[in-house]
């Protein structure tokens, strides 16, 4: 052990200790802190970081120890070893943020991204050195791979600290520039986003059987669903013939002692409601009546067919959420533009997010909530993300053998 | 055109394909087996192309609409590997591959609505999931050649073409997978605001991604232990099932996962 040349059992062995380490560590100062470790700090310790490898590759390329920690036998070590540890936080569920800021998961990381930094070094040394090793054309995805990688998985690491994820809750016509950060604190911003329309689009009203008894969704194993997008409409669920012959998108209920009837109601809490005719294959029953999945103001109305089912209509599925804002800054830029879940707004620094809403009020909501995003090391991680995309690209291309 | 219709689409295209595979091993060109293949990919792909149409959105979202591209990915990586490598027993393979998830989608078809959440409604939906469905098609592949050899393995030993078949199904899956992967972090940053968030389905996609990462690099330290990397092999398979199907089920992740679409 520990006598060159270096094998598994090294490999093995300073994996474990470094997950021993961690755990020691974790024992005795807590989690990692990613917040102690801001720019310039993280900046000035990833140079360092590199010009270390680069340092140790160029001088000690030559030596055992360099060649075995840029070598296969590490990279197997290491490369076993994360993946125990992600097995873990597979298995984990919710409580996988504490073991990524952990220090046996951190201790491990920057092990790999040391070893991932030797391989790509070596090759790179390789190739300045020519007669060592001519440039082939298995060397360009072997470099976009390693290097896209590395440095992803580095600016990821180091950038964790300035990365900013705020929440900000916009009422409408009221600009807000104070948002909430992931432990609730109050953060002001140097920007403030006025709020001038919410609005969610819907899917066209649904029709469903359920099961009186216990509301289940009929049948059972596949609940079936008739989608009403025009009116009149007729079609079949379990042995029911569904005629719908009024809809009313946007209605108020009016009830009465015995009745129950919906007009027509543009304004504020609105809900849907559908006529429905409904009767059986063996003719032997029709019913009909209003059935409605109500609003914050108007109940939710359904229609029993016989003494085992009703007929409902689940509430209305959202096709689009989108936000119709004005953003601020201090130094009076301000743009107007409409973020919509899949579309944030880029401006100032900071991406916006569509995130939330009143979800009791649902399109009628008053307020509409962001999420601010401020993440300055993106650039780096894209040019790693399409370095490494390139660089799968050039495995199809060159890496496969020939057939001997 | 519905799931109704599937029937009269998959039959033809699997008599195509079955005919295409007779083809490969009946003529040293194999010029009628590549025309029969492509036919049947055609029929195949009018039924997905008609879905997508009457769905008004990409057939990606259940787990019977990824199944139908992955029936029709097995049979083009069967006919890119006959292509590139003239093993003529690939398109048999690829065949019979694909019956198997034709049959699950007309025997246990699961309820399609129109519905897409907004969540879905991106450019990167539908290059993320094709990617990942034909990676896992040359990955499944590559883990069927794996399972075989090793039973066989005990009574004869490991052809060492059959270990270059595996690197090279491997290594085309594999840049596949990554491409698939990093796709997923270009859409989750404008979707959900970060690159990676540890959901578990991404979780479970780095496990898996790292795991035929091992393989490569295993079958380059030592290339003659042909059943190591044949048991790495078929063990990221078990870690790409549990990313791909396992994430709905499992424990851990139910309700929490923000990739589960498809369980309504």
């Amino acid at each position: 052990m520990w006598r060159q040349p270096w094998g598994y059992a090294e490999g093995w062995i300073i994996c474990f200790g470094l997950l021993m380490t961690g755990g020691g560590l974790q024992w005795a100062v807590g989690p990692v802190e990613a917040g102690l470790f801001r720019f310039p700090v993280n900046g000035i310790g990833g140079l360092l970081f590199i010009m270390f490898l680069g340092l140790v590759s160029v001088v000690g390329r030559k030596t055992r120890l360099v060649a075995w920690f840029s070598g296969l036998t590490a990279s197997l070590t290491a490369i076993t070893s994360l993946l125990a540890v992600v097995l873990v936080m597979g298995f984990t569920g919710p409580g996988i943020g504490q073991i990524t800021s952990s220090w046996p998961f951190v201790l491990l990381f920057l092990y790999f991204l040391l070893i991932l930094g030797f391989a790509t070094l070596k090759r790179l040394c390789e190739l300045f050195a020519k007669r060592a090793h001519p440039f082939s054309k298995k060397d360009a995805p072997f470099l976009l791979n390693h290097a896209g990688l590395f440095l992803t998985l580095s600016a990821a690491v180091l950038g964790n600290g300035d990365l900013q994820r705020l929440r900000m809750t916009v009422p409408r016509d009221t600009p807000e520039w104070r948002a909430s950060d992931e432990q609730g604190n109050k953060v002001e911003l140097p920007l403030a986003i006025e709020l001038r329309s919410f609005t969610i689009d819907e899917y066209p009203p649904k029709l469903m059987l359920i099961d009186n008894a216990d509301g289940k969704a009929l049948p059972v194993e596949q609940p079936r669903n008739l989608l009403v997008e025009e009116s009149p409409l007729s079609g079949d669920l379990l042995d029911w013939k569904i005629e719908v012959t009024r809809s009313l998108p946007m209605a108020a209920c009016v009830m009465s002692e015995d009745t129950v009837n919906f007009v027509a109601f543009h304004s504020e809490g609105a809900t849907t409601a559908l006529y429905v005719k409904a009767s059986n294959r063996a003719g032997d029953r029709v019913k009909e009546g209003w059935v409605s999945c109500g609003s914050y103001i108007f109940p939710y109305v359904s229609l029993q067919l016989d003494e085992k089912v009703s007929l409902v209509m689940p509430g209305r599925e959202p096709k689009r959420f989108a936000s119709d804002i004005i953003v601020y800054t201090k130094d009076k830029q301000t743009k107007a533009a409409c973020v919509e879940v899949n579309k944030p707004l880029s401006f100032a620094g900071w991406k916006i997010y569509q995130l939330s809403y009143d979800e009791s009020k649902g399109k009628w909501s008053s307020y509409s909530v962001f999420e601010l995003v401020r993440d300055p090391w993106l650039p780096l991680i894209y040019t790693g993300i399409w370095m490494m995309i390139a660089g799968a690209i050039g495995l199809f291309v060159f890496a496969p053998t020939k057939n001997e | 055109m519905d799931w109704d219709q599937f029937i009269y689409f998959a039959v033809p295209a699997i008599l195509c394909w079955a005919g295409g595979a007779w083809a490969a091993y009946r003529s040293s060109s194999g010029k009628g087996a590549v025309a029969l293949t492509l036919v049947g990919l055609m029929v195949f792909s009018a039924f997905i192309a008609g879905m997508w149409i009457s769905l008004e959105r990409p057939p990606l979202r259940t787990m019977g609409e990824t199944r139908l591209w992955y029936s029709l990915f097995l049979p083009i990586a069967g006919l890119i590997t006959f292509l590139r490598w003239r093993y003529k027993w690939i398109l048999s393979f690829s065949t019979v591959l694909s019956v198997v998830f034709i049959c699950i989608n007309l025997f246990k078809p699961e309820i399609h609505n129109k519905t897409l959440m907004p969540a879905l409604q991106s450019p990167w939906f539908a290059p993320h999931v094709i990617v990942y469905m034909f990676s896992y098609a040359l990955l499944g592949a590559a883990a069927l050649v794996a399972i075989y050899v090793l039973v066989r393995s005990r009574k004869e030993k490991v052809d060492k073409t059959v270990m270059l078949l595996c690197d090279n199904l491997v290594y085309v899956g594999m840049s596949f997978l990554t491409i698939g992967m990093l796709f997923g972090a270009l859409w989750a940053k404008e979707a959900w605001g970060h690159y990676w968030n540890w959901d578990p389905k991404e979780t479970w996609a780095a496990a898996t991604w790292l795991g035929y990462l091992l393989y490569i690099h295993f079958r380059l330290r030592s290339p003659m232990r042909y059943g190591m990397a044949l048991g790495i092999l078929v063990f990221s398979f078990v870690l790409l099932q549990v990313c791909w199907v396992g994430v709905n089920y499992l424990p851990s992740a139910k309700g929490y996962s923000i990739h589960t679409y498809n369980m309504e």
